[in-house]
């Protein structure tokens, strides 16, 4: 929270320097505010998170720009405490072999960045910081862009790299990972507190982007993305039912290298005053996750400064290698997969298809400025719905109903 | 004699990337034809505020991250 004030005082004073000075009049500061809601309640579990969020970026001179913002998410809800399967169900009838717990938390990030410009090429830092009663997170990214080709051709580059921490459970030194109890509650978390303990999870990434204008209505961008995360990747409040009375929490491996890449046109119809947009994507990783992700956008002027954007998305996932819906037996698809286990629904295979539509209004003043300050004035209303289809994950062997999700909220950008 | 080996697949995706990228060269929209490659509704990633959200709500609930776009058009504007 003390970032949190310190990063608004520091935007305060960064817009009202910029702003009283007679000189800076031709200069521009930018600021974005957006509130978003996401809500989710399928089969005994639900979550509501609510996301504001805050930026302010500033050209103090032409080839600067410096940045500024700040993001939360506030997190209450249920969610899977211990996953059992139906194989592990049918021999237990007469009880109620998964768990759910109450999750409550709030994170904020505060991040800073700047690009410097010459001719064609912009070279941009940025560093983020973000923390969480159970996680925290330090990550720097450098980027460089050019334009080539009269600039009909934009190639970028990207590295970031994460430094974070989580919080775990002590456990006991004579017990392996089968053993290991999962995390109560974050109480005690990032203290030294007896009980508790940290693990360090590294993340490097890197990204590779081609924009290219083919003629005065169509672009195409093509981005390879690679990742790689070292350290503690489970989630320590969830356990997993291993056998009879073997309860235990979940244990993912270590490493995981990820590669992604994507491929998007956008094409301008005249006629109809309209971009459509289309995009398919290409994941794998190292955990034997595979996945395809169709869009399809297409944005319309209403008038003037009024447009409207209807999206949609479809998106199929295979499971991670060591997935399984019930580690106690059973036929296949059910049984044992190896050293590692795991009750994250997002490991295993399912298909989702989300739809949304977005209204965008922008003012723009032909003469002066709006209230003597705004160049322009932006506002965005937005909602979506997801649908999620669970091929194997069962919570003891009852599908998940109702694996519906809902997006909305508003977004408003000012131009000084 | 010496055998040829086949290309492994990552160099022929290379390769590709680099012929496309030679032949993106003899590609030219005049300064005075991008009024409309800069025009918002141009923009890859949509309305950024909003595609960051929608992203960062799903990224939390798929297995699967990456690939999901660099800022700036084609317009040589941003």
């Amino acid at each position: 929270m003390q970032l949190t004030r310190r990063s608004a005082i520091a935007g305060a004073a960064i817009v009202g320097a910029v702003l009283a000075s007679p000189a800076a009049r031709a200069q521009v500061a930018e600021f974005d505010t957006s509130h978003t809601v996401y809500y989710e309640s399928p089969f005994r579990t639900n979550m509501f998170v609510y996301t504001p969020s805050a930026a302010l970026s500033v050209t103090p001179a032409e080839p600067v720009d410096i940045r500024a913002g700040w993001e939360a998410d506030v997190v209450s809800g249920a969610s899977v405490a211990v996953k059992a399967g139906p194989a592990y169900q049918a021999t237990h009838p007469a009880a109620d072999v998964v768990t759910t717990a109450s999750v409550h938390d709030f994170r904020n990030v505060g991040r800073g960045g700047f690009t410097l410009r010459k001719e064609t090429v912009s070279l941009s830092g940025d560093y983020a910081f973000s923390t969480e009663h159970d996680y925290r997170s330090h990550s720097l990214n450098v980027a460089a862009k050019t334009e080539l080709f009269d600039h009909n051709t934009q190639l970028e580059i990207n590295y970031a790299r994460n430094f974070d921490t989580t919080c775990d459970r002590v456990q006991s030194t004579d017990d392996a990972p089968p053993r290991f109890r999962a995390l109560e509650d974050s109480s005690g978390c990032f203290t030294s507190g007896a009980t508790r303990t940290t693990h360090s999870i590294g993340v490097d990434g890197l990204q590779g982007g081609w924009t290219q204008a083919w003629s005065p209505v169509f672009a195409t961008q093509l981005v390879y993305t690679a990742q790689i995360t070292s350290g503690f990747q489970s989630n320590p409040y969830r356990s997993v039912i291993l056998g009879e009375g073997l309860k235990t929490q979940e244990h993912h491996p270590e490493n995981r290298a990820r590669e992604g890449l994507a491929l998007r046109g956008n094409f301008f119809i005249r006629p109809i005053r309209a971009a459509l947009r289309l995009g398919v994507r290409g994941y794998w990783d190292t955990w034997d996750v595979k996945s395809i992700t169709g869009e399809a956008e297409i944005e319309k002027y209403l008038s003037e400064g009024l447009r409207i954007d209807a999206h949609g998305r479809f998106y199929k996932q295979s499971g991670a290698l060591f997935w399984s819906d019930d580690y106690t037996g059973g036929d296949r698809p059910l049984g044992p997969r190896g050293q590692y286990w795991t009750g994250d629904r997002e490991l295993s295979p399912f298909t989702s298809i989300l739809v949304g539509l977005r209204l965008t209004y922008t003012i723009t003043p032909q003469r002066g400025r709006l209230l003597g300050l705004m160049t322009s004035l932006k506002l965005a209303v937005h909602g979506s719905a997801m649908q999620f289809s669970y091929d194997e994950y069962t919570l003891g062997g009852s599908t998940i109903g109702n694996a519906r999700a809902y997006l909305g909220g508003l977004a408003l950008s000012a131009v000084f | 004699m010496h055998a040829h080996r086949p290309m492994a697949p990552s160099m022929r995706a290379l390769a590709a990337v680099l012929a496309a990228l030679s032949a993106a060269g003899c590609v030219t929209v005049r300064p005075q034809d991008r009024a409309t490659l800069a025009d918002p509704t141009m923009r890859f990633e949509g309305d950024p505020q909003v595609a960051s959200q929608e992203r960062h709500a799903i990224e939390n609930r798929e297995g699967s991250y990456g690939g999901s776009g660099v800022s700036g058009g084609g317009c040589g504007c941003n």
